[in-house]
């Protein structure tokens, strides 16, 4: 047999397979036929496989790891606990022909169109409740429905733009479509990370050029929505339910992939119908809203009064026509049960014949047809939630009736198809469903030439075993041909654009702030605490007077110096990593890294550094990590609005950090070697030495830290430093015109005072001043 | 009888509100057969940025709007002439409970007068609780009609239940209420309702206004110092919907003015917003319903 298909060119065979994947035995295998032989699409990447040793494949795999774990994907750590992924990558993909892609997007299109008829009807005229293919408690009793989109017509006539189907195939090798995602469809970035981990995994190994492309098909959705924006000033916002989302990341990721802003429910407003975002120079239009919030959380005046991630007010602009929301608000319905139990009638009636790819609809209980016959699964009927996930509330019966209980629906137990699943060094065969995206673009629903791929955690081949959750694959659709190269950038995006300056929204400006402050507390912490227990080391006491006053300086900034790490420094670091957590899209995964692994380090110090020369390295260390965050951020960040709040707050918190340090030691009482506790917290040692040719003096310290135009740590040098990215920030308003004046008028106070004549209570008043400044700025700009 | 309706509905608040969105549903429509309003007049102050007036689903008019300005206390002040005709309302055609099931399966619609938005569940009567379904099961039976059954249920709670403006606020459940046995109008209407929705019964909210001074020789009716609120309930095809209000043990007639219907209170609280400030707020209404020359 073997020697038999090899000379009739048929391909590897089952002796030829990579680490000796062995398909389960009576079950349709994606890879491997029921000759053993393996299936034309995965014909090529066998063969380059099966040259290869099991050990470098290992390698390749662990690549695509380390992608996913170096972009931050792997984890959902937003400053908490880190979690794993709700779907770790398996880096083996799923291939699929392009011809029978193609059947499957046709019938994928064709199911695309009928949802937006279905959509059209259930918020318009409601024929199909009058015809009798829908009973009214698909409508009026689903708490889907959404009563105040009734009759409010779409802006721009679509109801439906970004749409995706979870898939499986049926032990006749049919696609079958199991769920139509309406709502706010998940996991298309995804997909895009997939794609790039899994590239890793075989650059150079197998030539890819026969595998369809993502890129052109984001193209198009984003020209879709682009096309329905007017003016320049109008833009496109995607509405996230906040960083507490499991998705969040991946909201993030799109947004940024896209070009489009990332926003928050409290971060728009409407005013007389229109949808606006506040920036920090003021309120622009949003017109379109691609959002990743229920529908029925999206406005708590007008929809559920609970919706408090949402906009009040979001209803009244969809009703003044003056947002394209996407999907339209009320599409969830499209995926209760109920209503999917009724979409086989409603597609032959709509279309005239069956459609072009069946779908594993459910029985509902309402309808009186009983179920009592083999296996099923058996759930609620106004749950959105699939079948296979977890929580759903679907349970294995057999031969249970459902009439009467209109709150039930019953799907069939479907046998699922298997597909090699890469999982700690072997080739596994698991169940499949893949989950496949429709975009509304210029031309119609277009397909996503690819998608997110599932197989289950367990052997069992039912729809359950995936509330066990599983790993995720990429998919490749195979050509026949190379598919040509196109990029994301499209002819319209060549054309130069006048920057918007308001781009950024004021919720995202006042992170950055905080950021910037929270950093350089930081820094500030670490300086001194490195000092202390470098003098506690020293000395091997904290008898000292010096070390006292040090300890009473840090109590009043809750600093306590009885814990080698303090909490108020973990604090502050945590907080860091929480305002960054809320930057994702304005975020290099380098620089996230960056900041993640010094708040690790700082947590694991905390439960094992000791006082003293122990906590003098812990703090060196620490400093030398938040260095490196501040030096990805200064090397690579964009020099704009953001960048200019984000140093604002770092030299704001630096100035305050410096006034208060020399207010305290600088004061008549200060105890015997502030002033070189001064030098050596500033970092300003050597720098004092080349300057001064006399000892330490209190007037040389001053006159180095408090007033020296070229020291970065000096408090004139901050000011210097606020005045000049004061001035550069959207400044219409009165209020903000007195903010950059009163900077520049203590920057130039500042500027002429001589050190011999200032006193310790000068840095007290400069303090103040920085903090009323802290507080105007935040009324101007961050609110 | 025609009145003259005045309104006054606001909210004192301990700190200034800087900006402030609303949902206002307090102003009555002409409804064919049983009510015409005319010289209607709704001011707000402090004047609004933005006011943008829309019909609810179920028919009612509301007003959205925003304040810019930080204010301490909003006052909205609603006057109108409205000529009410006695509702006819059709008891004697009522279905029998028993056929009721049948009666709603062949009613294939979901336009805002279809019984089938009312079978629950609804924001503010998510589950019912099992002592009102017990409460109202002992009122039932196959053979009574549906009319039948919502007078009985609206007797025994008008008997059970003590008006109570303390005991209860907005906030709320019909479960709570229900175990205290006190409550107003509001919360007669939720018990009401959650009673009747537990034998798949349709039953809405109304919420609308009461005169305030009875005829001559007649008692005051109860409620009426402030918006009132009462039960309507879909009696089959035939007899179609009729209001009860449990709060008075009566049904709805001259001295009832619809504002308009909602599953319950969330569908068409009169003053619904969303606001910026410190909070600590108080509430006021205070209405007036006289009988016009």
């Amino acid at each position: 047999m073997k020697n038999e298909h090899v000379a009739r060119g048929e391909g590897p065979h089952l002796g030829d397979l990579p680490l000796a994947y062995r398909p389960k035995p009576g079950v349709r295998d994606e890879m491997v036929d029921g000759n053993g032989l393996v299936r034309a699409p995965w014909r090529n990447l066998i063969r380059t496989l099966s040259a290869s040793g099991p050990h470098e494949l290992g390698e390749r795999f662990a690549r695509a790891e380390r992608y996913l774990r170096d972009a931050g994907i792997h984890q959902r750590d937003y400053g908490g606990g880190p979690s794993a992924r709700p779907w770790p990558l398996s880096p083996f993909p799923v291939l699929l022909s392009e011809e029978e892609w193609s059947g499957i997007a046709a019938g994928l299109a064709e199911r695309a169109t009928l949802l937006e008829s279905v959509m059209a009807d259930v918020y318009g005229e409601n024929r199909l409740v009058a015809e009798g293919l829908f009973p009214p408690a698909a409508i009026a009793g689903n708490p889907r429905f959404l009563r105040p989109l009734v009759h409010v017509p779409p802006r721009g006539g679509h109801f439906l733009h970004f749409l995706a189907f979870d898939l499986v195939r049926d032990p006749a090798g049919r696609w079958t479509v199991l769920a139509d995602r309406t709502e706010a469809p998940s996991a298309a970035g995804f997909v895009l990370e997939n794609r790039i981990a899994t590239n890793r995994a075989f650059a150079g190994l197998y030539d890819r050029s026969t595998v369809e492309r993502l890129a052109p098909f984001f193209a198009s959705f984003r020209d879709g929505l682009r096309a329905h924006l007017g003016d320049n000033d109008e833009r496109v916002a995607v509405l996230t339910p906040g960083r507490q989302d499991p998705t969040y990341f991946e909201q993030a990721y799109l947004a940024r992939y896209l070009g489009f802003t990332l926003l928050e429910g409290e971060d728009l407003t409407v005013v007389d119908g229109e949808l606006l975002v506040r920036t920090i120079s003021g309120p622009k239009p949003v017109t379109v809203l691609w959002r990743r919030l229920m529908g029925n959380r999206a406005d708590p005046l007008e929809l559920d009064e609970n919706g408090l991630a949402g906009t009040p007010g979001l209803v009244e602009a969809v009703r003044a026509g003056a947002v394209t929301m996407v999907n339209a608000l009320g599409s969830g319905l499209l995926e209760t049960g109920i209503v999917a139990a009724h979409l086989p009638a409603i597609a032959r009636h709509l279309l005239g014949r069956e459609p072009l790819l069946p779908a594993a609809h459910p029985v509902w209980g309402g309808a009186g047809a009983a179920v009592t016959e083999g296996k099923h699964l058996i759930g609620p009927a106004l749950s959105g939630l699939p079948v296979f996930e977890r929580n759903s509330g679907f349970r294995k019966a057999e031969g249970q009736s459902l009439a009467g209980d209109p709150s039930a629906v019953a799907y069939p137990l479907l046998d699922l198809s298997y597909t090699p699943v890469f999982e700690q060094g072997m080739l596994i065969s698991r169940p499949l469903i893949v989950r496949a995206y429709a975009a509304r673009t210029a031309g119609g629903f277009r397909i996503m030439p690819g998608g997110f791929a599932r197989t289950a955690a367990g052997e069992e081949g039912d729809l359950l075993a995936f509330h066990e959750g599983g790993r995720s694959a990429d998919l490749w659709i195979v050509g026949s041909r190379p598919v040509p190269a196109i990029s994301l950038i499209t002819a319209a995006e060549q054309r130069p654009v006048l920057r918007q300056a308001g781009n950024l929204p004021g919720r995202a400006a006042d992170n950055l702030f905080w950021l910037g402050r929270y950093i350089e507390r930081a820094e500030g912490a670490l300086r001194i605490l490195r000092a202390y227990h470098a003098r506690l080391a020293e000395n091997g006491h904290a008898e000292l007077p010096l070390l006292a006053s040090l300890t009473a300086y840090l109590a009043e900034l809750e600093i306590d110096t009885a814990q080698p790490v303090p909490d108020m420094l973990i604090a502050n670091i945590d907080s860091a990593v929480y305002s960054a957590g809320n930057l994702r899209d304005r975020f290099s995964p380098d620089g996230w890294l960056a900041l993640t692994d010094l708040q690790k380090t700082a947590h694991r110090f905390r439960e094992k550094v000791a006082a003293g020369d122990d906590a003098a390295h812990a703090m060196t260390v620490l400093l030398r990590k938040l260095a490196g965050f501040a030096g990805l951020v200064h090397e690579n960040m964009y020099r704009f609005m953001g960048w200019r709040f984000l140093t604002i707050g770092r030299h704001l918190e630096r100035g305050l950090h410096m006034t208060l340090l020399l207010a305290h030691f600088t004061h008549p009482d200060a105890p015997e070697g502030a002033d070189d506790l001064l030098l050596d917290i500033g970092d300003n040692v050597m720098t004092h030495r080349r300057h001064y040719s006399v000892d330490t003096t209190r007037t040389s310290v001053i006159d180095l830290m408090g007033l020296d135009p070229y020291n970065p740590r000096s408090v004139l040098f901050q000011i210097t430093e606020i005045a000049r990215s004061v001035r550069q920030l959207p400044n219409s308003e009165e209020s903000r015109m007195r903010l950059r004046a009163d900077m520049d008028r203590l920057e130039g106070a500042l500027a002429k005072e001589a050190a011999g004549s200032i006193e310790w209570s000068r840095f007290k008043t400069l303090e103040a001043e920085l903090e009323a400044f802290s507080d105007a700025l935040a009324l101007a700009y961050l609110t | 009888m025609r009145y003259d309706l005045s309104l006054e509905i606001g909210s004192d608040y301990a700190h200034p509100v800087s900006t402030a969105r609303h949902v206002l549903r307090v102003v009555p429509g002409t409804l064919a057969d049983r009510q015409t309003v005319r010289d209607l007049s709704l001011t707000i102050d402090p004047e609004p940025e933005s006011r943008r007036d829309f019909t609810g689903f179920f028919g009612g008019q509301a007003s959205g709007f925003v304040l810019r300005q930080p204010h301490q206390r909003l006052t909205i002040r609603l006057s109108a002439t409205i000529e009410v005709t006695r509702p006819d309302w059709r008891g004697a055609e009522a279905s029998p409970l028993g056929d009721l099931r049948e009666a709603l399966r062949r009613t294939a619609s979901v336009a805002p007068e279809s019984p089938h938005h009312f079978l629950g569940p609804s924001p503010r009567l998510a589950r019912i609780a099992a002592p009102i379904a017990a409460y109202a099961a002992a009122l039932a039976g196959e053979a009574r009609t549906v009319h039948e059954i919502a007078l009985a249920l609206m007797h025994r709670i008008h008997g059970d239940f003590r008006y109570d403006p303390k005991a209860t606020d907005v906030e709320t459940s019909a479960e709570t209420a229900f175990a205290l046995k006190r409550g107003v109008c509001q919360d007669f209407t939720h018990v009401m309702i959650a009673g009747l929705r537990s034998l798949a019964i349709p039953a809405g909210y109304v919420s609308g206004y009461l005169r305030t001074l009875p005829p001559p020789g007649k008692p005051k009716l109860v409620g009426a110092d402030a918006m009132h609120a009462w039960v309507r309930v879909w009696c089959g095809p035939e007899a179609g919907w009729i209001e009860y209000d449990p709060t008075n043990a009566m049904l709805a007639g001259e001295d009832h003015i619809v504002a308009g219907f909602g599953r319950d209170y969330a569908d068409i609280a009169p003053l619904a917003g969303t606001l910026k400030g410190l909070g600590g707020q108080n509430a006021f209404q205070r209405v007036d319903i006289a009988v016009a020359d």
